[in-house]
């Protein structure tokens, strides 16, 4: 039996192709208000061109995902954040 | 009507002297108050650079203000504050939505 565990396991991390990075969702401290004025927080979830991160690359959830393009484009209008393409 | 929580946030013109922000801001939220809506909270940011120019603006004074309001209320003085040529910027948000 331990065999048998030990073979699955084996085939297991063959067949995952990307061993999921796994990566901290940044944040941290859970339930981390995102707000739009938090530019501190929210400039690490754009890149150096001012565009929005991808969740693939923030890692984090859906819903964490959805706030911060939200408060991105909010601060955007408010000119605290760059928009995309804007600069160089 | 209902009274609801809003926050706004405003950006002025830099050319306006700092020290006369807060009675000007005191003197547009007058019609909060007159329509029985309450300001909680006003924060002066300060001067602030603009992540890119408005109206020709390279800086801008950031005003946060609190208040609760009626629907009708909030829009008027989105309105005009829109109106205001010492002012660059202004939004509008409900704090209890979503």
């Amino acid at each position: 039996m331990g065999d048998r565990d030990r073979d699955r396991d084996r085939n297991d991390k063959k067949d995952a192709r990307k061993p999921r990075k796994k990566i901290n969702p940044l944040l941290g401290a859970k339930n981390v208000v995102i707000d739009y004025k938090d530019t501190a927080l929210l400039r690490k979830f754009i890149s150096d061109r001012g565009k929005i991160r991808s969740r693939r690359v923030t890692g984090v959830t859906v819903q964490e995902q959805r706030q911060i393009a939200r408060a991105v484009k909010v601060a955007r209008e408010m000119a605290l954040l760059p928009y995309a393409g804007s600069g160089r | 009507m209902q009274l609801r929580p809003y926050e706004m946030m405003i950006i002025l013109d830099p050319e306006v002297d700092e020290k006369t922000v807060g009675p000007s801001l005191d003197q547009y939220l007058a019609v909060v108050k007159n329509e029985k809506g309450t300001v909680d909270k006003v924060d002066i940011w300060g001067r602030r650079r603009l992540a890119y120019p408005i109206k020709k603006r390279t800086d801008g004074i950031y005003a946060v203000v609190n208040f609760t309001a009626e629907t009708t209320t909030a829009k008027e003085l989105d309105r005009q504050l829109g109106l205001n040529e010492s002012i660059l910027r202004t939004k509008l948000l409900r704090l209890d939505a979503d």
